[in-house]
């Protein structure tokens, strides 16, 4: 247990000393939550009430599928994984501190916007904050777990950055975060539903909190935990 | 004195799809041992080491290890960001070891911990690998090429830590293309050749196979040349005698033993004939 704390607390450093990770889970979603917050609020004054969720969904989309993969491949594609292996650190301990490290990352980024938006953008807090922040946890976990399979799957770092935007910009296009989903034809909606924003966005709304919205994102967490638990599994037997 | 075996390998057998990577090999190392393990890029040290070592799965054969393991790998990295006493400390508790700062300083560990890996030199962080395999104060070390990359005197710092290691009595097994480390180094020797043992023995016993071989690398104004022989004196004083007579001025003069290349042609040599 001592050696997994450890590993965790380890992890954390290291990604506050990788910049990459710096960029990805603090500077651009905050640099994106200042410019486009004040553009939402100005243009659409309605939108105070559903800025907070939707800065969270780019921030969360941001660090899951483009910030936390390339530490994976950083592990998993190179020989620090037969380091690990060679010096009887179990293989799964990478993506476990590397996930939680991540989680605290993303939490401190969404807490940041949670406070700062209703004093720079008069934006709305969310009315049941327990089950905000519920939702939120959530929506980061799922999210991570997918940034996992694609840091776990994919081999190089160029088809990474490819398949990353295949996953980060439909979460953001078409999840409803930066236009109403009934504004889209209905092919668009239909592809926007198969990314967890459309679904964490929704869970995370005032009174948004149901199994109606929450069954997929579980489902999604399950398949991936399955997903990495094989590739794992595979490497190991290597 | 009776000697303990610590490491048993019968009929190792690793084949990559048709690549025989090691075929049919068995042999012994006994505790306290430097046991070498020589040969060529791609002759199978490193896949025979990651089968006993139980990095990788084998095809066939059995292999018995008695002792704990400490494991240098050929090819082995950490995090970019990390510095040399958090990996320390991170294998340590994983190891659930205390950590040996006699040995680390040793190392010259502390020397380093200020520095992140990304900015280690090569010797650097072979040295640190090695600090490593060492955490969990193993009874047999593994090292794999453990001075490939390294300066001289890189190389002579980790030769003396092989030794204090040997002295130590810990039971070692050291891979390398060098022939003329193994040779310093280790008690008994196995070459490796296309997957199969070629020789297994002590160094006397591999020069009283191959023979008393020197080459003799002469450089002249004409060129290079390499002469083969079994007498050096005699070959050397006739050569520089035939080359004063032909007044050719000698530019450079080298002897040596021969390299591993020119030994196991010699050994393939002599076991056609």
């Amino acid at each position: 247990m001592k050696g997994f704390l450890y590993g965790v607390a380890l992890q954390w450093k290291l990604d506050i000393r990788s910049k990459s990770l710096l960029v990805t889970c603090y500077i651009i979603p905050l640099i994106f939550f200042l410019l486009m917050g004040g553009i939402f609020t100005s243009v659409m004054p309605e939108m105070g009430s559903t800025l907070i969720q939707s800065m969270i969904v780019m921030s969360v989309s941001m660090g899951a599928f483009i910030g936390l993969p390339p530490s994976l491949i950083e592990t998993y594609g190179s020989d620090i994984k037969k380091g690990y292996k060679a010096n009887g650190v179990p293989i799964y301990l990478g993506l476990v501190t590397m996930f939680l490290s991540a989680f605290v990352h993303l939490m401190i980024t969404c807490i940041v916007i949670v406070l700062l938006a209703p004093i720079l953008f008069e934006a709305t807090l969310p009315t049941q904050l327990p089950f905000f922040f519920l939702a939120l946890a959530i929506y980061i976990i799922v999210s991570l777990s997918i940034g996992s399979v694609l840091g776990l799957t994919v081999k190089n770092q160029a088809k990474l950055t490819m398949i990353a935007q295949l996953v980060f910009l439909p979460s953001i296009m078409l999840s409803g975060i930066m236009f109403p989903i009934d504004l889209l034809p209905d092919f668009l909606e239909a592809i926007g539903r198969i990314f967890p924003a459309s679904w964490g966005y929704r869970l995370m709304l005032d009174n948004g909190f149901c199994f109606e919205n929450l069954w997929y994102l579980i489902f999604i967490f399950f398949a991936a935990v399955i997903v990495c638990g094989i590739v794992l599994k595979k490497q190991k037997a290597k | 004195m009776i000697m303990e075996t610590i490491i048993e390998v019968s009929h190792l057998k690793k084949y990559f799809k048709d690549v025989k990577a090691v075929d049919d090999i068995s042999f012994q190392v006994e505790k306290g041992e430097l046991f070498g393990f020589l040969g060529v890029n791609g002759a199978g040290k490193t896949t025979a080491l990651e089968c006993i070592e139980g990095l990788r799965k084998y095809d066939s054969g059995t292999i018995t290890v008695n002792g704990k393991m400490g494991i240098q790998l050929q090819s082995s990295s950490l995090p970019a960001h990390i510095k040399p006493m958090e990996a320390v400390r991170l294998f340590s508790k994983w190891n659930k070891a205390k950590i040996g700062f006699t040995m680390l300083n040793a190392l010259g560990i502390k020397e380093i911990e200020k520095k992140q890996y990304i900015q280690l030199s090569t010797g650097q962080k072979r040295r640190l690998h090695l600090a490593l395999a060492l955490i969990g104060n193993p009874d047999i070390i593994f090292l794999d090429e453990p001075t490939a990359g390294l300066d001289v005197e890189g190389r002579v710092s980790l030769h003396e830590q092989i030794r204090k290691l040997k002295s130590q009595g810990k039971t070692i097994v050291l891979a390398s293309h060098d022939m003329a480390e193994v040779e310093n180094l280790c008690d008994r020797i196995a070459i490796l050749n296309n997957g199969n043992i070629a020789f297994c023995g002590t160094a006397t016993e591999l020069t009283d196979k191959i023979g008393e071989k020197y080459f003799i690398h002469i450089k002249t104004q004409q060129g290079n040349s390499t002469f083969e022989t079994d007498n050096i004196e005699d070959t050397l004083i006739s050569l520089l005698n035939d080359l004063k007579q032909k007044e050719i001025h000698i530019l450079d003069i080298k002897v040596d033993r021969g390299t591993l290349e020119q030994h196991f042609i010699e050994m393939a040599r002599r076991e056609t004939k």
